[in-house]
């Protein structure tokens, strides 16, 4: 196709789909995301040309749900890594444990993937030392690879230059953090048992995709909750900056505030220490004092809720002609 | 010569290919010359000979999967069909090796293709076209005229 006699004279540019603004941070990490995701091809064909059953599930049912598990995983640390401290993805140490990274994910993959093919148990499969020695050694490699998100939690939570906003920024390296230090004592504890079901389940009633029984205990929903801290986190965190936007980040916009000032009587100053009402939660922008009071006319239309806000704290004004209780 | 000698003679040939792969970003003209181009000519012409003298012999056919299998109870036929393997894979575990080195992938990303290419064919062609895939899908947007 790019042979140099092949070249056609007028053809729109090809828009090539890319994924390099959402993961081009971390190609490494991202590539074995989609690798693994593509491989969900081979298990979802193998699922269907596939009757074997193990412990009342379909045999392949296992492998999909840890494909896309770690399909996510990679793919989400490879989202967050544009907040890693600039440069730290090109240190040959950052490198190395990138790549034991990978090597764990792809191993545990290759593993679980394994133990279908052959029909027999990954998790808990013990009994003759060969089987030991393998069920030890997963549970090294699935420590080396939650590691990354501790390591990442750090790294972002102290990289104060990473131009999130502060409280998206400890969101974020809270959930990373998190992750690791939740999911390791449950996937341990997990581990040491015979098994992750707490109790004999006798009709086997399960919650539809996860497989969590619905008549025992099951740790597996403690893990889950703890690997995925590194998601609901930062969405709690996205959703909270976005919702309070006008109040806490630098305050109301300037025509709301001459909106409460007629309305109420009371001038409300602008807000400091912020950015500006307006701003997106997530783009990396310096904060310079520009940015927080733009000339009224640079300002796109605010948001119903910045003037909701401003109006809330009007009321709540000692100068107030409006008080809290008449407001309702 | 029988099935089992010729056999035995297509198995190090085949491999002399595929070790010169492995190697190639040392020597990579000579592992063209030798594993995308000399090698399977050799393993082609024993295949066209082979199902030259035995095809007569052979019962089956390809219209169904039983005649499929009927004309590998036939120990020559079975043979061109082993050949057949060898000369395809190595020209694919050629190809991969060449443009991975054009597209500038890592040769530690091609090595579990060619072994997977030497192993189950397929799989490892898939695996390099999924690796093509992923660092096409991830690499910078080219700026637009």
């Amino acid at each position: 196709m790019t042979d140099a006699a092949f070249q056609p004279s007028r053809r729109a540019p090809v828009r090539r789909i890319t994924l390099h603004p959402l993961f081009g941070a971390e190609p490494v990490l991202a590539g074995t995301g989609i690798l693994i995701g593509l491989s969900l091809a081979v298990t979802a064909g193998a699922m269907v040309l596939d009757s074997r059953a193990f412990q009342g599930e379909d045999i392949w049912t296992k492998p999909i749900k840890f494909q896309v598990a770690l399909a996510v995983y990679t793919l989400t640390l490879a989202f967050f890594a544009r907040w890693l401290p600039q440069g730290m993805t090109k240190r040959r140490d950052y490198r190395l444990f990138a790549g034991l990274v990978v090597v764990a994910v792809l191993a545990e993959t290759a593993w679980i993937g394994g133990a279908a093919m052959f029909g027999t148990a990954s998790h808990f499969n013990v009994g003759t030392p060969f089987k030991d020695a393998l069920y030890a050694t997963m549970g090294v490699l699935a420590v080396m690879l939650t590691t990354a998100s501790l390591v990442y939690g750090i790294a972002i939570g102290r990289n104060t230059a990473s131009g999130l906003q502060p409280a998206m920024r400890l969101a974020i390296a809270l959930g990373l953090v998190l992750t690791f230090v939740l999911t390791i004592p449950v996937a341990g504890y997990m581990a040491s048992t015979a098994g992750h079901l707490v109790g004999t389940p006798a009709l086997n009633a399960r919650v539809p995709v996860m497989g969590w029984s619905l008549e025992v205990g099951d740790l597996r929903v403690a893990h889950f909750f703890a690997t995925h801290a590194l998601h609901f986190l930062p969405a709690a965190g996205l959703i909270a900056v976005s919702t309070t936007r006008g109040r806490t980040a630098g305050g109301p916009c300037l025509g709301c505030r001459d909106r409460v000032r007629r309305l109420y009587g009371v001038h409300l100053p602008a807000g400091a220490g912020g950015p500006a009402a307006d701003a997106d939660p997530l783009t990396p922008v310096r904060l310079t004092p520009t940015r927080l009071t733009p000339a009224p006319s640079q300002r796109p239309p605010c948001p119903r809720r910045c003037f909701r806000a401003s109006s809330a704290l009007a009321t709540l004004h000692p100068r107030s002609r409006i008080s809290p209780s008449a407001r309702l | 010569m029988d099935a089992d000698q010729l056999f035995n003679l297509s198995g190090p040939i085949a491999m002399t290919g595929w070790a010169l792969l492995a190697v190639s970003p040392l020597a990579p003209r000579v592992a063209q010359i030798a594993s995308g181009i000399a090698i399977p000519v050799i393993l082609s012409l024993a295949y066209t000979v082979l199902i030259l003298v035995s095809w007569s012999d052979a019962d089956g056919g390809f219209d169904s999967l039983a005649n499929v299998m009927k004309l590998f109870d036939s120990p020559m036929v079975a043979l061109a069909g082993w050949v057949h393997y060898l000369a395809f894979d190595l020209f694919v575990g050629a190809w991969v090796v060449r443009r991975a080195r054009r597209d500038g992938v890592a040769h530690i990303l091609v090595l579990p293709c060619l072994l997977l290419t030497f192993l189950f064919g397929p799989v490892g062609l898939l695996l390099f076209l999924a690796i093509r895939a992923a660092r096409t899908l991830l690499a910078p947007r080219p700026i637009e005229a």
